[in-house]
């Protein structure tokens, strides 16, 4: 099937056009023989608002992984605003702008709501280090142990830093609708408040590109409905670039501009909706037959 | 140089004893992503097993093939036994809670035997070492030059027992039904449940498996040493378990290449520098290599799935 | 930098921001001397509570990476030991100096200070160089590697004439008093409570809680994973310190293994993840042997039964450890705190985690 599959054109590069906030470059990445993902490229502008779709085992979450340096590529490069980030931590490539969701849900489960947002607006109080010399990486030390100083001795900058930090966590809980949860432990929350509580965090990363990894996972249809709606919103609000990985095609076809279709981890089509929909070996590898019927072929 | 062969040969012939211990590490973790910290006190409970037979069975009987041959199965069997309760009753409880629960359980059962061993209450040997019986009266096999090099018959008794136990396990891990079913729950033992294979029972094999093996190597340690003691297996096991790290965790072979190159990096370092230092070595070459290659010498870090 | 710029709040309390970060040290100094002068009972009464407080000091520290953050150091004694002898090679050092500007007893509680700051400094020193390496990989790595370093301390002293080998340090000036002692329980406690409040300390949780979502979220999880590791050895630094100071001899058997696993058995029995916990876990496991030892001497039972309570200690430590992972792994307090589990009509502080 894919041996007569036409190359899919990687994304057009305008030199004059801003430099994408996320970028993939003919990323490929193998586990032992196993190739995860081939020749994967994207490109996320601000305003952007991207879908990543393919069957179970398609890459779409190995894609993920690498775009926020879990795993490493074996080929090709990643780059945030043209700074190249391979070899990087996840730690240090969220600081340049880049949060994410998880499929299965990972909050700190023993943690309050506000704690969770919290913990990642507290990380980008860290400094910025665009090179990693050895200068830098001290400089680095002698801030972080002078703020747990600071943390010891209770010093008035680091209660209002603290202030600071809640109150922003607090806009994000309110944003999300999640203010009468302030308190709660995440553990107890409902499952479509957790999937909401992980973006309230991922947001309180400051992010300039979101990455969402099934958001509608487990959500009935009227929250799906919600998020939708959401999802933009908060594009428009934050100003970001966001990229969905989703298994409800309707959540995808009905938000996203652009969709990236992969299977066996290579890229077999990328459009608008309208031609990903029509695209014959989109409805061979993913849709099947049965969703052709059971949508008439076009919705 | 013949000072270097000298000490090649008793590297080797530590270094191999090392390294069945370490294989036990290295099978358990396999299965159960585990550091099973107690590996080395259960070890050092069959090398009393042992020392209780050798004393039951008489001076006479003792010396004959039959009677070696006696020791190592009741030490190995009893404790293969000792391995499956404790895994029965301390580990399978704890499965499928946070893995540092089981982490503490593994040190609490380490902390008890080899402290509860040095109690003199009842059946309890007590704290000071005690003399191996010579199962294996020691003789020089193989004298080179005026004494420069000297190979005991122990060294080479031990080397083909442990090679010889070594050579079943890989014949074990990779040639048979149960070898599959090992390797396939060390991939993922839910996804292997779902299989069809009996997860517990692979598991409880296992250890029984890797606990009878500790026992073989620690009365090989015993003859060495021509003594036991109940903080012998804290020791043993901590190189041991230094080794298989060095190797990389998981990982056969590289548990047998870590423990040799241990058992040789000890050795040369007692005979060219300093004797005293000899347990120190172990853990600063530890640190060394996980400065350097975190995954030892074999593995690799493994990436969670996300 | 996207979200609009919120106003920060005002801090709603009584006490001025600036005021509260020494609040606690105004009101506990005068307290602590008091308790200091007015001890002057027993000797074995100070002894014991010297013992009960540096205990203390040990879980609370121990309690910052083993609960806190989730990691399972086994090797504190050996941060202990560090403490212990550089702490006291210094005082012996400055032995025969004095402040001249000071009354001597006041000169040698500074010089005391000064050799227990660089007990706890060198101790420090040590936890960043072992964290460094093993705090990379995954938590199991750290309870060999510490166990590991307790080895290789133990050795160096054994191999170095400055400490006296294997016979031990004597003759340290004996400064430790149960005022100094308690003065840095108070400190320990503090700046525990402290830092799990902090966003800082939010962020130990949540790596204990979930290290690669943690990782995701922008936090340095080697970076904190290490700072903690090395917060904690200081204080252990400190707790050595302070025991070389009223013990007549220390030698490398007052800092084995045996050390390390009464601590972490303290901090597994009052709760992985609870300050409070940690202190109740080590006031009652250093009084129980005594509790026992005069019972037993008491009831009038034969001598050697009172002389075996410190040799039956150790594996009933072990069988704890196993027992209480079996049926209640999160020991007393679990993640609370002593006000957390009070009884519901006195005053609580708040709820939620810590």
């Amino acid at each position: 099937m894919s041996a007569n599959a036409q190359p899919v054109a990687p994304v057009s590069q305008d030199t004059k056009a801003p430099a994408a906030l996320l970028r993939a470059d003919g990323v490929s990445i193998q586990f032992g023989g196993l190739k995860a993902l081939t020749d994967f490229h994207l490109s996320i502008q601000q305003g952007d608002l991207l879908g990543l779709i393919g069957p179970n085992g398609a890459g779409k979450s190995t894609a993920f992984n690498v775009l926020t340096g879990v795993y490493q590529p074996s080929q090709g490069q990643v780059l945030v605003r043209d700074t190249k980030v391979n070899g990087r931590k996840p730690h240090q490539i969220n600081l340049l702008g880049v949060a994410r969701t998880f499929q299965n849900i990972r909050l700190f489960r023993a943690l309050t709501a506000l704690d969770n947002v919290k913990v990642a607006c507290r990380a980008q109080t860290a400094l910025h280090q665009s090179r990693l010399g050895l200068g830098a990486k001290l400089a680095n030390a002698g801030h972080n142990y002078a703020d747990w100083w600071k943390a010891l001795l209770l010093t008035p900058s680091f209660q209002r830093e603290e202030r600071r930090l809640t109150a922003q966590a607090e806009h994000l809980l309110e944003v999300m609708g999640l203010s009468h949860r302030r308190d709660e432990e995440a553990r107890n929350l409902p499952y479509g408040e957790q999937r909401r509580l992980e973006i309230a965090r991922a947001l309180g990363s400051q992010p300039r590109v979101l990455l969402l990894d099934e958001p509608a996972a487990g959500m009935n249809t009227r929250e799906k409905a919600d998020l939708m709606v959401l999802i933009r919103k908060l594009r428009d609000d934050f100003k970001l670039g966001v990229l969905v990985i989703e298994h409800d095609m309707k959540l995808v076809m009905g938000i996203c501009e652009q969709i990236t279709v992969l299977d066996h981890g290579e890229t077999i089509a990328r459009g608008a909706p309208s031609e990903v929909r029509s695209d014959r070996k989109v409805i061979e590898a993913y849709l099947g037959d049965s969703y052709l019927e059971s949508h008439g072929g076009a919705a | 140089m013949a000072q270097l062969l000298q000490h090649l040969i008793n590297g080797l012939a530590a270094g191999t004893i090392y390294a069945l211990v370490a294989l036990g590490y290295t099978m358990v973790y396999g299965v159960l992503k585990l550091i099973n910290f107690a590996h080395g006190d259960v070890m050092m409970v069959g090398v009393y097993m042992g020392y209780a037979t050798a004393f039951a069975i008489g001076r006479e009987a003792r010396g004959s093939f039959l009677g070696i041959a006696a020791v190592f199965a009741v030490a190995m069997l009893g404790c293969a036994l000792f391995g499956f309760l404790i895994e029965r009753f301390a580990y399978r409880p704890l499965r499928e809670k946070p893995r540092l629960t089981a982490l503490i359980t593994a040190i609490g059962i380490s902390f008890a035997l080899s402290y509860g061993f040095q109690l003199d209450i009842g059946f309890l040997p007590g704290a000071s070492p005690r003399a191996f019986p010579e199962i294996i009266e020691p003789t020089e096999w193989l004298i080179i030059g005026d004494r420069d090099v000297v190979v005991w018959n122990w060294q080479v008794i031990s080397f083909l027992i442990a090679v010889g136990l070594m050579v079943g396990l890989q014949y074990l891990v990779f040639g048979t039904r149960f070898g599959r079913a090992m390797r396939a729950v060390s991939w993922d033992h839910r996804v292997a449940a779902l299989m069809g294979i009996p997860t517990d029972r692979v598991i409880a094999l296992t250890f029984m498996l890797s606990s009878g093996l500790a026992a073989g190597a620690g009365l090989l340690y015993a003859i060495k040493d021509t003594s036991v003691s109940p903080l012998m297996g804290l020791y043993v096991g901590l190189k041991a378990f230094v080794a298989a790290v060095i190797g990389g965790i998981g990982h056969v072979p590289g548990a047998v290449v870590g423990a040799l190159v241990l058992g040789l990096v000890e050795e040369f370092v007692v005979g060219y520098a300093a004797s005293t230092w000899r347990d120190a070595v172990a853990f600063g070459f530890l640190i060394l290599v996980l400065l350097v290659k975190p995954g030892g010498l074999f593995g690799r870090v493994a990436a969670e799935k996300v | 930098m996207q979200s609009p710029a919120l106003p920060v709040p005002e801090a709603p309390s009584l006490v001025p921001p600036a005021l509260r970060g020494i609040l606690p040290l105004l009101i506990a100094i005068p307290t602590l001397a008091l308790f200091h002068w007015s001890l002057t009972g027993s000797d074995f009464a100070t002894y014991l509570l010297s013992v009960v407080g540096v205990n203390i000091i040990l879980a609370v520290s121990l309690n910052i990476v083993n609960g806190m953050t989730g990691q399972f150091s086994i090797g504190h004694a050996g941060f202990m030991a560090v403490g212990a002898y550089i702490a006291g090679y210094t005082s012996l050092q400055l032995k025969e100096v004095a402040l001249s500007f000071l009354p001597v007893s006041a000169s040698d509680q500074v010089l005391f200070m000064l050799a227990l700051l660089v007990g706890g400094v060198a101790a420090a020193l040590c936890g960043f160089l072992v964290g460094l390496p093993s705090l990379r990989l995954r938590g199991d790595y750290l309870a060999i590697v510490t166990l590991g370093f307790g080895e290789i301390i133990r050795v160096f002293v054994q191999n170095t004439d400055a400490f006296g080998r294997a016979l031990g340090l004597s003759g340290i000036p004996q400064y430790s008093s149960p005022g100094m002692v308690y003065f840095w329980v108070f400190l320990v406690v503090l700046a525990a409570r402290r830092l799990a409040g902090s966003s800082h300390g939010r962020s130990l949780w949540a790596i204990r809680e979930d290290e690669v979502a943690a990782e995701a979220m922008g936090v340095d999880t080697t970076g904190y994973k290490v700072r903690a590791f090395v917060f904690s050895s200081f204080f252990a630094g400190i707790a050595g310190g302070l025991f070389a100071h009223f013990v007549p001899i220390i030698n490398p058997g007052s800092f084995t293994f045996v050390r390390s696993m009464e601590i972490v058995v303290m901090v597994v029995l009052g709760g992985l993840g609870s300050t409070t916990g940690a202190v109740v876990a080590a006031i009652f496991l250093t009084l129980l042997p005594e509790g026992m030892r005069s019972l037993f001497g008491a009831l009038g039972t034969e001598g050697s039964l009172a002389q075996r309570v410190d040799q039956i200690r150790m594996p009933i430590y072990g069988l704890l450890l196993v027992v209480l992972m079996l049926s209640r792994p999160q020991g007393l307090f679990g993640t609370k705190e002593l006000w957390d589990v009070l009884p519901r009509w006195l005053p609580r502080k708040r709820r939620g985690l810590a």
